[in-house]
């Protein structure tokens, strides 16, 4: 006997998919199959590019949209470079730290997990006087029929060390 | 403008796991059927066109250049196309317009992806929500699943759509799905399962949302006078041509999109993609001149919002009419014959092209006759990318 493959799972002979379908299966000289592990692990020096100033001011318990002069057409949150209106270079403007819920959903799933006791509540605020809302998670709310269309909330500031600048805030009702 | 036939389709089985090939196993798998059902050989074949959403997923980054050599095609040109879950239908345009310019006649068009079981679901999830914006929403903890469930929650809050007419697309889809050996879940389901099925994000349940699979599609697409010349199933066979193409984009963060229309409710970007290809194939009055559909059903509320956009009712009016059985085999319009993305499965490159196949095979009357439409003589595709932020609309007709 040769040498042992670790990362080797499986071998196993499969059938055709679609099986119950076919005469003969003409890839019969072909089923015989190996699976391995095959693991991938990337991290990035990730730049958050030209709206960096909206996540470097949360630490600062601001938060920053951008607005065109040219054309005045409102405030942007989340903050864009350039006018979707009449494409010029936008300029930073400081929010308030209240809004409106404008739509909502509870999950029982998060980015990376498969299921599980946790419940995700998003939501997009508009704050007052923007022309935009933002998707946030909704912290402190036990179900979905404490919350309504239109309802005020306010923004609550992390304490402590959050991983990303994203982290730094949430909303919660303004009761 | 010449006209350009749809020649022939292919599949390979859409699974929750194929352990038996690589995406590009099931890519040549898919490719040498449609070639058969086109009646053409592979060397005849002067362009292909790859579609795939993602390298990672499939483990495999310039999947076209394998999948060529695989078919042994070198030294033919090909080019790959992406655009999420639209990539296939993106796939079929770009086809449609590489023979348009005159760059070629005949086009073979092939897609996968991996994203079966061969991944947990939860890094898929990762890999999709980088689809949509990154550093603002992805950050906050959000991903598509709740993305289409923030849009289909202020569709009811709007329009008063229920849960249950959300769950009878599940049901006609997943039984569609039955008479399709290249589905994925096939399945008898009571609406009563799947308002019981458990939720994943509200107000959708597991029912509710399309199958992570893995599989493949390819099309053959050419001119007139290439079919002629190539095509051994050309005199024989149900004529039928790639008659309308649309293509619309749209703000991709749902809050960005202005308020009311469409606001978080409403697919603009499908709307506008399905009046240039009506416009294009001289369509005015879809429900009508439309036969049988394959809308994006990624979640069963997608597919009623699909409704609205594609013109087949008024906005907030397709709950009722899913109720009344106009989109079922046997009603007015048939969407989704072939199981939708619910019940034949969502390979995010395959499952566009898949439409094409199904359509193509509707308007050849070739289906089963529990799923045959009879006497369709027109049929459309609807698939999008991100939340309709990319969506193309395309158009088959038979011609006899």
């Amino acid at each position: 006997m040769g040498a042992h493959v670790t990362r080797k799972l499986e071998h196993l002979v499969v059938e055709s998919p679609t099986r119950n379908d076919e005469v003969s299966d003409k890839w019969a000289a072909f089923r015989e199959i190996e699976l391995i592990d095959f693991p991938l692990t990337f991290s990035f020096r990730h730049s958050l590019g030209k709206v960096s100033r909206f996540f470097l001011e949360l630490e600062k318990q601001r938060l920053m949209g951008t607005y065109c002069s040219a054309c005045d057409g409102g405030v942007w949150l989340p903050p864009r470079v350039i006018c979707p209106d009449d494409h010029n270079i936008m300029e930073w403007v400081e929010l308030p730290n209240q809004g409106i819920l404008e739509a909502f959903s509870m999950s029982a799933y998060t980015l990376g997990t498969d299921g599980g006791a946790e419940h995700l509540v998003l939501g997009y605020i508009r704050l007052a006087g923007a022309r935009t809302a933002i998707l946030q998670q909704l912290k402190n709310v036990s179900s979905e029929e404490e919350l309504a269309h239109g309802m005020s909330v306010k923004v609550v500031w992390a304490d402590g060390e959050v991983e990303h600048p994203m982290e730094l805030f949430w909303f919660e009702l303004d009761v | 403008m010449q006209k350009v036939s749809v020649l022939g389709g292919g599949m390979s089985k859409f699974a929750r796991q194929r352990l038996d090939g690589t995406p590009m196993d099931w890519i040549v798998e898919a490719a040498l059927l449609a070639l058969d059902d086109a009646g053409v050989t592979a060397s005849a074949i002067e362009h292909t066109v790859i579609a795939y959403e993602s390298e990672i997923l499939a483990r495999q980054v310039t999947m076209g250049q394998v999948v060529q050599d695989m078919l042994g095609l070198n030294p033919k040109p090909s080019i790959r196309v992406e655009a999420g879950g639209g990539t296939g239908g993106a796939a079929l345009r770009t086809a449609y317009a590489y023979i348009q310019s005159g760059l070629c006649e005949s086009v073979l068009v092939m897609g996968a992806d991996a994203v079966g079981r061969q991944v947990p679901a939860s890094t898929v999830r990762q890999v999709y929500a980088l689809s949509g914006d990154v550093d603002f929403e992805m950050a906050a903890g959000g991903f598509f699943t709740a993305y289409y469930a923030l849009m289909m929650s202020d569709h009811m809050r709007q329009y008063g759509t229920t849960a249950t007419q959300m769950a009878l697309v599940s049901v006609k889809n997943h039984r569609n799905a039955i008479s399709n050996p290249f589905a994925c879940m096939p399945m008898s389901l009571t609406v009563e399962e799947v308002l019981a099925s458990p939720i994943v994000v509200s107000p959708y349940k597991k029912f509710d949302c399309a199958i992570l699979a893995d599989g493949a599609a390819a099309i053959v697409l050419s001119t007139e006078r290439w079919a002629r010349d190539h095509s051994t199933a050309w005199k024989d066979r149900p004529r039928v041509y790639f008659t309308g193409s649309g293509c619309a984009t749209e703000r991709v963060r749902l809050g960005d999109r202005p308020q009311p229309y469409p606001g978080y409710a409403h697919f603009r970007a499908k709307r506008e993609a399905a009046k240039a290809a009506y416009e294009m194939s001289g369509i005015s009055d879809p429900r009508r001149e439309i036969h049988v559909a394959e809308v994006a059903d990624t979640f069963t509320g997608a597919e009623l919002q699909a409704y609205e956009a594609l013109g087949f009712c008024e906005q907030g009016e397709s709950g009722i009419l899913s109720e009344r059985g106009v989109f079922d085999l046997g009603g007015q319009l048939p969407t989704n014959t072939s199981g939708g993305l619910i019940g034949q499965g969502a390979p995010p490159g395959g499952m566009g092209i898949a439409q094409g196949v199904e359509i193509l095979n509707q308007l050849r009357e070739e289906r089963p006759d529990s799923v045959q439409v009879r006497g369709a003589r027109t049929g459309l595709m609807d698939i999008h990318g991100g939340t309709s932020s990319f969506s193309v609309v395309s158009i088959f007709s038979r011609e006899d």
